[in-house]
């Protein structure tokens, strides 16, 4: 089993050193990864961000707080997650070994509840009543409104109206969960803007809320912070394949849309001989301008708080982006995972929207899974490299989340004619009815 | 350096150079009013005429915004009024351009107010020196703290002797207050109220309370907005601040109105605000 005080930073930070002077990938006390990173809020949100700091630190700390947030994790969310052997599809695919890292199998569906979970722990500590948090594929919206319910906080959630309309099934919950879902109808209508929603409530109402931020970006402390709620992934990676196979894993893969499970995965393995790769959404491919690759088509930028990598034209305004996945379709990523790219530490690849839905068919039919869309990133990226390796390698792919939420999405794409026929009945139904 | 930070030193400033921003707020016999456009909004051509006629008004500064796509501190009539604008093509090229011809007919000190990720991506040395060639006399980014200095904004400002504006909210904290007191020059521009900009109904009556303990620790002027919009508003807070900052109300006067009556509907509204400064 896992320590129950695996945040305590000197226990997770003073990691072994293979090479006395490689690099430390850890941020300074500023929260800057490098030349990334910081805390580029403006002043209304500074207290509010020092204090969330110094709380945080205080937590790092204090073991009641560690075993509170440990037993949740493990009666509330269901961990460990199970590491799965992938053996039909490694053998039908006749190269490296692959694991597929079922964080799907959590409460919500995906990993986004660990650090919702650490989150409202410290709004409970700080003593505030209210939470708000942005939300793209509508998974962190729905773990939000769980730990919200769960705490007996007030919860409103910022989605893009496009994201709304792509996501249905979470915004369901959301609501039904007693979350307010507010939709935002600026901008590009998707993660961004809703991180934009998100702050300027923050801003408003910083007094009685917390801005339960999801994704491993935004101002000092969220980056490292959400980073270590959601450490537990790569902790218990370590362990599993040190219990399958007796040895470190050779690859870990993960998608990276602002970097909360791709962090998650990787911290534990950041000084070790260990290959992380970070996928990225291809959307219609890097020539067509509608993607969200932003280590090969952006450059570094300060948006929404820190400095890291954006998609954005001369002057600095941000592009538009497009994926499939919502959860990826993001024009910035994490301060860390920026850094980590500048010293080759991570490399980034990533994969097109056709490619995903072909990597989400051949994982259903060979493993019986259905991964979200964002996680079959990393899956056809899998798929694409696997076959190239030898038998004794050890792939371990994250798979952030379950697919039941992209059931409309994938019917759409896979062409599914009897699903709309049984939508069309259900309305037809509802208006005879009514 | 301390803890990672990167605090910029700058007291020595103080005792080389006035600004010539707090020298004409000092040289008023009256309250300073600082108004605000959107570069490009509704068009180049009108925010060009807006700036002479609140030039014209009385007005004794004005920020001029350049347009960015994310605009967090602002609330939803700048925010479209920065999408307006750049869906009209406008880049910071034309907006340094509208900087140097007004500023060369206009007797009132200019700002530039934009985001940090526009300075940034210019260049921050750059953006200075360009700036001050325009006729710019101060910069208002509200994203770049003091501690983010690594990229040497506030030593560029210095450099090009361009007076970067910090703010204060009344969530500031007293170590908070005392960064941006000791980092501070020309003004200190301070909120009414936590919130992004916009027209608000009333002036929360704490405001008064937040700008007298500011004033006794603070000797730069004070200049207190967000929010406000009526003569009213300026006849209840005058007495505790040296500037008032109307932003978002001339762009709804924008939005009220037809083209061919707005100048003077701004004009004859900064009359009704000027008689109460």
């Amino acid at each position: 089993m896992i320590s129950a005080n695996y945040l305590h930073p000197k226990k997770t930070r003073k990691m072994k050193m293979k090479n006395p002077v490689s690099p430390n990938f850890a941020s300074d006390d500023g929260g800057h990864f490098g030349e990334f990173g910081g805390r580029f809020a403006p002043e209304m949100l500074m207290p509010a961000l020092i204090e969330l700091e110094e709380i945080y630190k205080e937590c790092q700390q204090d073991e009641a707080f560690q075993k509170e947030f440990f037993d949740c994790l493990k009666t509330f969310s269901g961990r460990p997650t199970p590491l799965l052997y992938a053996e039909n599809l490694s053998k039908h695919l006749g190269g490296a070994k692959i694991y597929l890292k079922q964080e799907g199998l959590g409460q919500t569906g995906s990993h986004k509840i660990n650090n919702a979970i650490g989150q409202a722990l410290l709004t409970k500590r700080m003593g505030k009543k209210r939470v708000i948090a942005e939300t793209g594929a509508g998974q962190h919206g729905f773990a939000t409104a769980t730990v919200c319910a769960k705490f007996g906080l007030q919860c409103e959630i910022f989605m893009g109206a496009v994201d709304i309309k792509r996501q249905r099934p979470n915004v369901f919950w959301m609501e039904q969960l007693g979350a307010k879902v507010h939709p935002v109808e600026f901008g590009q209508k998707t993660l961004k803007d809703a991180v934009n929603a998100a702050l300027k409530d923050w801003i408003t109402n910083v007094e009685t809320t917390h801005y339960l931020l999801g994704s491993a970006l935004g101002p000092h402390p969220y980056p490292s912070m959400v980073r270590d709620f959601q450490s537990v992934i790569g902790i218990e990676i370590k362990q599993q394949v040190k219990e399958a196979e007796n040895k470190l894993p050779d690859t870990i893969i993960a998608c990276v849309g602002g970097g909360s499970n791709s962090m998650g995965a990787f911290n534990a393995f950041l000084h070790e001989d260990v290959q992380l790769i970070g996928i990225e959404a291809g959307g219609k491919g890097l020539e067509s301008n509608q993607h969200a690759i932003r280590f090969k088509g952006g450059k570094v930028g300060v948006v929404e708080a820190y400095k890291s990598f954006f998609l954005q034209d001369e002057d600095g305004q941000l592009k538009e982006t497009h994926s499939i996945a919502a959860g990826l379709d993001y024009p910035g990523v994490g301060p860390q995972l920026a850094h980590l790219q500048k010293e080759k530490r991570v490399s980034f690849e990533h994969t097109t929207d056709d490619e995903v839905v072909d990597a989400l068919k051949t994982v259903m039919k060979y493993e019986g899974i259905i991964p979200a869309l964002e996680s079959s990133h990393a899956i056809a990226h899998t798929i694409k490299i696997a076959p190239t390796l030898p038998k004794d390698h050890v792939i371990v792919t994250n798979v952030s989340g379950r697919g039941d939420k992209d059931i409309f999405l994938i019917a759409q794409a896979l062409k599914d004619d009897k699903w709309f026929e049984f939508l069309q009945s259900q309305l037809d139904e509802r208006n005879k009815n009514e | 350096m301390t803890n990672g930070l990167n605090f910029c030193n700058r007291n020595w400033m103080k005792e080389i150079k006035m600004s010539k921003i707090s020298d004409k707020i000092k040289s008023l016999d009256h309250k300073g009013l600082m108004t605000h456009v959107v570069i490009g909004y509704p068009s180049m051509a009108e925010t060009e005429e807006t700036i002479y006629t609140m030039a014209n008004a009385g007005v004794s500064l004005i920020e001029l915004q350049i347009p960015f796509s994310d605009p967090i501190a602002d609330g939803p009539t700048i925010m479209e009024a920065c999408r307006v604008s750049l869906e009209n093509g406008t880049t910071v090229k034309q907006c340094m351009e509208l900087m140097a011809r007004v500023s060369k007919k206009v007797d009132v000190p200019l700002l530039f107010m934009s985001y940090y990720n526009i300075v940034f991506n210019y260049g921050v040395q750059k953006f200075c020196e360009d700036a001050k060639k325009a006729g710019v006399s101060g910069l208002i980014i509200p994203d770049i703290p003091p501690e983010e200095n690594k990229d040497g904004f506030y030593e560029a400002c210095d450099k090009s002797d361009l007076d970067a504006i910090l703010i204060l909210a009344p969530v500031s904290t007293p170590e908070r207050i005392n960064i941006i007191k000791n980092n501070a020059k020309g003004f200190i521009y301070c909120t009414a109220r936590m919130s992004t900009t916009g027209s608000k109904e009333d002036i929360p009556e704490d405001t008064k309370t937040f700008l007298t303990k500011l004033k006794k620790t603070i000797d730069l002027p004070l200049s207190i907005g967000f929010g406000i919009s009526k003569p009213e508003h300026v006849a209840f807070i005058k007495d505790y601040a040296d500037i008032i900052v109307i932003g978002s109300k001339v762009i709804d006067i924008m939005n009220e109105n037809k083209k061919e009556n707005r100048q003077d509907a701004i004009a004859s509204f900064l009359k009704s605000i000027l008689k109460e400064c």
